[in-house]
């Protein structure tokens, strides 16, 4: 989980050599916290070191995130919305995160290929 | 993330600075619940200092004001940052929250 750090630091390199503003770096770092911390909490039954891999591709002004892993297979398109007009009682703690990936981001597809998971996420950068 | 809490006539103050994620929402939860142990029952969180928050400190949020409720204690936000807001409007935790534009306001509203 401490690994989240790196993608924040690198996600503001990222947001200066794009051209950025705050506001847009902070949505893609929720994007990518969540996506991650949901493969790293649930995508894995070892204790075996896995590796993630971020790409970035800017083209235009559509940002390509993709993220390839070796965890248990889990499409995220397919979980439902969560009902955000239900009460505090009412209210299920949790099961907001792969939610606000899908209101952030203006595509989410996944696809499983030779035992991977691969989420790819974009969105149009323009300010 | 920096957590402060003062306590008034009525209410206690808990200020959150910094950003609250997968990393170190279970120490927020941690420091509201001590607030609530220790017999806080109506407590402001000021967000003015916050610029990050992701679904675990959402949890925490949540987690916090069905205790509260339970406890028929009060549970307010103020000065939330415009981006802390839309995620607040996007998770429909604008109107399960009781927001306001300062601590002022939160103590008098």
């Amino acid at each position: 989980m401490s690994e989240l750090e790196r993608v924040a630091a690198f996600l503001d390199e990222l947001g200066e050599e794009l051209g950025l503003g705050i506001p847009q770096v902070l949505s893609l770092n929720l994007v990518l916290e969540e996506a991650l911390s949901n493969i790293i909490l649930y995508g894995y039954d070892d204790k075996n070191q896995h590796r993630i891999e971020i790409n970035f591709k800017m083209e235009g002004d559509q940002l390509a995130i993709s993220l390839i892993d070796d965890g248990q297979p889990y499409d995220p398109t397919l979980r439902a919305d969560p009902d955000t007009t239900l009460s505090v009682e009412e209210r299920p703690v949790g099961g907001l995160g792969i939610f606000l990936i899908k209101k952030i981001m203006d595509k989410v597809e996944y696809e499983r290929k030779s035992n991977k998971n691969y989420l790819i996420l974009t969105k149009n950068m323009k300010p | 993330m920096n957590v402060q809490v003062s306590t008034s006539a009525d209410y206690t103050v808990v200020c959150v600075d910094g950003r609250v994620d997968t990393t170190n929402a279970s120490e927020l939860e941690k420091s509201m619940l001590e607030v609530i142990e220790g017999g806080g029952t109506k407590i402001i969180l000021d967000c003015s200092g916050l610029n990050y928050i992701s679904s675990s400190g959402l949890r925490v949020f949540l987690v916090i004001q069905k205790k509260l409720m339970l406890l028929k204690g009060q549970f307010r936000l103020c000065s939330l940052q415009p981006g802390i807001k839309e995620i607040f409007d996007i998770s429909g935790f604008s109107s399960i929250f009781s927001l306001f534009a300062d601590t002022e306001a939160a103590m008098n509203g």
